[in-house]
């Protein structure tokens, strides 16, 4: 186990101090409990490694799902000055924009027996393509995609897919400006064709579920999630289009760092200042890709939708599935915040983190004004899944970020070897739960035991303050690459 | 699995680490070792070939740069290679890699895919060579 200098702050903080190269501490967030599991892998190292980088603010954070990434931990929240800071795709990750989209219908947990719990799980395993290089939603010619990265999920509601009510519940309303298409390789963009629509493999998922419990009367009624309420969750990201951009920038930044005289521990944490050549180039790229995923989750939402409607023979009125809200949680964004007392504009890296606005925050869409943000914290395909709200606190101290999920307990390869010769989409079938996976081996993977309790992860989020539970969601099926 | 190979277990990922007698060889039993995480390459017929050039700057670039390209030929072109003719060569600005890959078009009855990588990263990669034997360390991002 490495070992770390670590103080208490308070039941939920832990300090690493700032030594050696570091410019800022690094702050932890989690319960005593976690703390072993926490200390017991390269990740609190990977967060005090963010404290080298220049122009950092504040302090290298982590949320209490931290684990050991690559450069950046996953879970980590960094914010640099926009003058003399650096941007860093290590610190967005490969797969940028990376999200979770909720949505919840008229139906509840009653209208969906074992047998149309199965037909609509075939149907959006038909209509969502999953698994490794999925493609085949739809294909795009370069002039189209063009539109795709500049507009995102407007683009999706534009060529018929959902509807734009969707587009207020998004964040950043389904589109970032500044994409830049021409700032990404011929490579990112062939890559990009055929991947809109498509889930992907790995821990991305569609799942349908139900309110099991709710936590917040009064927000889970703004959302419109009532105990027994079906919902959808999809959880995927910029495919290889992302990716490409990622891999690209990285190699550019890795080459120009020299010229920067910029000097770190780890090589994936490339960076050059935001104000630089590179720095503009890979901003231009990543925020295509940011597009490229809201678009990717709009037509999936829209397809899910259609799902409905197929497998279970009901109108888009009947079934009236809308979207609660859609997060990124691997991002870098411009955005205003106090520092030190005076308020300030910071580009925010959030990799494996999620934002967390307070109500009566201006980006709040108004029919969350007065309950805050939701924010959506998936948990593994046999347990639950929490809905939060982002709180003042955040704001004042994670640059308004929270967790982003459970964290992987045990890796792929254990989880096979704990999987055994278990049938686990029949152990889950026989809970109720209905699972279809393009590979057994993923679904192997992902039994619910290789990750962490989510619960942890939500009661240490509220210990701290960072946010609230609204609602807890139970699986019924999931789709899985 | 070969005695050159060992699969490495991170929470989140997966890596390798892969030795060999030579340089071409490490870069060439790196590839190996990359398409053994996405299929069953004993099952993969060698009824197709394509020819890679990459350049670095260092050999740890190189690496990154090798693997990158074949996992892109593999997503993009739907293809799995299980043997590759290596060789690399010093440039004025760094390292040269050709490679001619040899192998087929997936097939999904006969080719179990088994994951999907999202990249090759940097992270924790160093090329050693110790007494005349070559070593790498490559962590990828599923």
């Amino acid at each position: 186990m490495p070992d770390y200098e670590i103080e208490k702050i308070d039941d939920y903080r832990w300090k690493l101090p700032k030594k050696d190269g570091m410019r800022v501490p690094a702050i932890l967030y989690a319960s005593e409990d976690m703390l072993p599991d926490i200390l017991s892998d390269d990740a609190p190292q990977q967060a005090k490694n963010v404290a080298h980088l220049p122009g950092i603010v504040k302090a290298s954070l982590a949320m209490p799902d931290i684990h050991w990434g690559y450069g950046f931990p996953i879970g980590g929240v960094a914010a640099f000055d926009p003058d003399d800071g650096v941007i860093s795709p290590g610190g967005v990750g490969y797969d940028i924009n990376c999200g979770v989209r909720l949505m919840a219908s008229k139906l509840t947990v009653d209208d969906l027996d074992r047998s149309r719990r199965e037909r609509l799980v075939d149907h959006l395993f038909r209509l969502v393509p999953t698994g490794v290089g999925s493609s085949g939603a739809m294909q795009v010619d370069e002039s189209e995609l063009r539109r795709v990265l500049q507009r995102g999920a407007e683009w999706a509601v534009n060529s018929g897919y959902g509807s734009a009510a969707d587009l207020d519940v998004i964040e950043e309303n389904g589109r970032v400006d500044g994409a830049d298409p021409d700032a990404v390789s011929a490579r990112a963009r062939e890559r990009g064709l055929d991947q809109i629509g498509t889930l992907g493999s790995g821990n991305h998922f569609l799942e349908v579920g139900y309110v099991s419990k709710v936590l917040d009367e009064r927000a889970a009624r703004v959302m419109g999630l009532d105990e027994g309420t079906v919902t959808v969750i999809i959880h995927s990201g910029s495919r290889g289009f992302g990716y490409q951009v990622c891999d690209d920038a990285l190699s550019d930044m890795d080459k120009a760092m020299k010229k920067y005289n910029i000097q770190l521990p780890d090589r994936q944490l490339a960076c050059t200042p935001i104000d630089s050549p590179e720095g503009r180039k890979y901003i231009g790229g990543m925020r295509a890709a940011i597009n490229y995923a809201f678009a990717n989750r709009q037509v999936m939402a829209h397809n899910t939708r259609r799902a409905f409607e197929d497998a279970l023979d009901l109108s888009p009125r009947e079934h009236g599935l809308f979207t609660v809200y859609e997060v990124a949680h691997n991002i870098a964004k411009f955005e205003e915040h106090r520092v030190n007392g005076s308020k300030r504009e910071v580009c925010v890296h959030r990799k494996g983190a999620t934002r967390a606005l307070p109500a009566g925050h201006p980006l709040v869409p108004g029919r969350y004004q007065k309950v805050g943000q939701p924010v959506l914290i998936p948990g593994d395909m046999g347990r639950y899944s929490y809905v939060l709200v982002g709180t003042e606190r955040a704001m004042e101290e994670t640059f308004g970020s929270t967790c982003h999920g459970a964290g992987r307990k045990m890796s792929r390869r254990q989880a096979r070897k704990t999987a055994g010769h278990r049938n686990v989409t029949a152990e889950l079938a026989n809970e109720g739960i209905i699972v279809r996976g393009e590979s057994d081996r993923t679904v192997r993977e992902e039994i619910p035991e290789a990750y962490k309790d989510v619960a942890g992860v939500v009661e240490a989020v509220e210990g701290a303050g960072l946010s609230q539970a609204v609602a807890q969601l139970r699986p019924l099926g999931v789709i899985k690459g | 699995m070969p005695d050159w190979l060992r699969e490495i277990d991170h929470t989140a990922d997966v890596g390798i680490v892969v030795t060999a007698p030579d340089r071409d060889t490490l870069y060439a039993r790196a590839a190996v070792g990359t398409f053994r995480l996405l299929t069953d390459v004993e099952a993969v017929r060698e009824t197709a070939q394509e020819t890679v050039t990459v350049e670095a700057g260092d050999a740890e670039a190189l690496m990154v740069r090798w693997l990158s390209e074949l996992n892109f030929l593999h997503t993009t072109r739907h293809v799995l290679f299980r043997r590759f003719d290596v060789a690399v060569s010093d440039t004025q600005d760094g390292l040269r890699l050709e490679a001619t890959c040899h192998g087929e078009d997936i097939d999904r009855d006969r080719h179990p895919i088994y994951t999907e990588i999202k990249a090759v990263t940097f992270h924790d990669m160093q090329i050693r060579e110790t007494d005349g034997t070559w070593e790498v360390q490559v962590i990828y991002d599923l």
